[in-house]
């Protein structure tokens, strides 16, 4: 069974192509940002809670996981790209310290402000600036972070390998860039279980919780719509990334990406 | 699932709890801001960072030690040990036995190490005002009195039934010799010793003698 209609573009068509995947649409690809930035300021008031709802907690170690990949240390500049409602800029501010600095940067004004509120209720001022940007195309000087990190935003932005390109540019050299971002299961009975729950339960329950059903069918589509993780390795590759590897987690359901530029 | 992250961040969560219920605890805390120290513990797989601010942060490192320890900056580090030698860590004064026996590797500040031990070693928890928090204070009260009078009547239980055991098996049955039959046999058997000695010194002086006529 698979609820896949279509297959996942490929970064050479999607610099090619007048169109662009929106779940399982195809949109015009200058419409693509609008519906997801539609998406994401329906979803933003509840993205906290409905994350937990849906992953039962474990996208928090999944988080974990990629700051423990990060090697981020006192001094380093780190930038959280689509860093939403800041669940990485929390622990990276306290790591790196008063002597470095986190940038949480976000497309969604919507979700930088819940981050943004979030994070000074938890005390957390001094070394974090909040830019609204879009991954496509970075507002930082070429060199200017030692970390980069994009937890669950890839798969939304529409030119992924220009977003690469751009976080290419952006970083130092001798930097790391870490994203974390659903896959493919790799055993067939998990992917049958897994297509089970995001195009049966989820949809469900985003429209209990958080009124939206819409917006988390979207979600699983877009899931689907990703490039698999030879194919996202491929285009780390492409942008100039070296020793790029990837490391599933929870069977593949999720992979961490992992590349650095010298 | 990562079991590495929720490994962390049980221990993360255990700590910062504790330490949040020790109010003293934010002055020790305090000297260590900025400090790292990682910890090796053979068998685990992957090392352990502490990350001090305001609390403390886990993160496990996959990185082999070697490189970590390159790393080190000033206000790192790095212990290896064993599950067997951990707590014994509890004692700094033991730190530089524990290095000459080659049972603990400490690279960058051992500043830092002290300073981690004296964290832990002086936590302070006040449970009974903690749980009077969730209860009230006649119900802690008297749970924790409760507890005192149970660990009281179960250490004297436990050297009642030690001494009525040990007579049994000494005095009664006599499966096992007494305290100071043991200590007599001991003293005979130091004095035969001495004797053994003393004959060993005769023997070779008379075979000197021998020898020489």
């Amino acid at each position: 069974m698979s609820d896949n209609p279509n297959t996942p573009s490929t970064s050479e068509n999607q610099n090619t192509a007048v169109t662009t995947d929106f779940g399982y649409k195809q949109v015009d690809k200058s419409q693509k940002a609008s519906m997801v930035a539609n998406v994401f300021d329906s979803v933003a008031a509840k993205y906290d809670v409905m994350n937990d709802l849906m992953s039962l907690g474990i996208h928090r170690l999944w988080k974990r996981y990629t700051i423990d990949c990060s090697g981020a240390r006192a001094g380093h500049k780190i930038l959280d790209i689509a860093g939403g409602t800041g669940d990485l800029t929390a622990k990276f501010s306290r790591l790196v310290g008063p002597t470095g600095n986190v940038t949480l940067a976000d497309i969604n004004l919507s979700m930088l402000t819940v981050g943004r509120d979030k994070l000074r209720d938890r005390g957390l001022i001094s070394n974090i600036d909040y830019v609204q940007a879009d991954a496509e195309a970075l507002p930082f000087p070429d060199n200017s972070f030692d970390i980069v990190t994009m937890a669950f935003g890839l798969r939304n932005v529409t030119e992924k390998q220009n977003a690469l390109n751009s976080i290419y540019r952006v970083l130092k050299p001798g930097g790391r860039l870490l994203v974390l971002e659903f896959s493919k299961p790799t055993t067939e009975q998990l992917s049958k279980l897994y297509d089970m729950y995001s195009f049966h339960v989820l949809p469900k329950m985003g429209q209990l919780v958080a009124n939206d059903g819409e917006s988390y069918q979207y979600l699983a589509e877009s899931i689907r719509m990703h490039p698999d993780q030879e194919t996202l390795k491929g285009m780390f590759e492409k942008a100039g990334f070296e020793q790029c590897d990837y490391k599933n987690l929870t069977g593949g359901i999720v992979a961490l990406h992992r590349g650095y530029k010298f | 699932m990562p079991a590495s992250a929720l490994f962390s961040a049980t221990i993360e969560r255990l700590i910062n709890q504790m330490l949040s219920m020790d109010p003293d605890s934010a002055a020790r805390l305090k000297p260590l801001a900025g400090s790292r120290f990682v910890i090796f513990v053979t068998p685990l797989p992957f090392g352990i960072e502490l990350h001090f601010s305001d609390r403390v942060d886990v993160l496990t490192t996959q990185q082999p030690r070697d490189a970590l320890i390159a790393s080190l900056t000033a206000a790192d580090c790095c212990i290896q040990t064993s599950l067997d030698t951990l707590p014994t860590l509890k004692d700094t004064s033991q730190l530089t036995r524990l290095i000459q026996e080659k049972k603990l590797n400490l690279d960058g500040e051992l500043r830092i190490a002290q300073q981690v031990s004296a964290l832990f070693q002086q936590l302070d928890i006040d449970w009974e005002e903690h749980l009077a928090e969730h209860t009230n204070d006649v119900l802690a009260h008297e749970v924790f009195s409760a507890g005192k009078r149970m660990h009281n009547t179960l250490l004297t239980f436990t050297r009642k039934l030690s001494r009525t055991v040990g007579n049994a098996v000494v005095e009664e049955k006599q499966l096992a010799a007494h305290r100071l039959a043991v200590m007599h046999f001991n003293d005979e058997v130091s004095e035969l010793r001495d004797d053994v000695a003393r004959a060993e010194v005769r023997l070779q002086k008379l075979e000197e003698q021998a020898n020489k006529n």
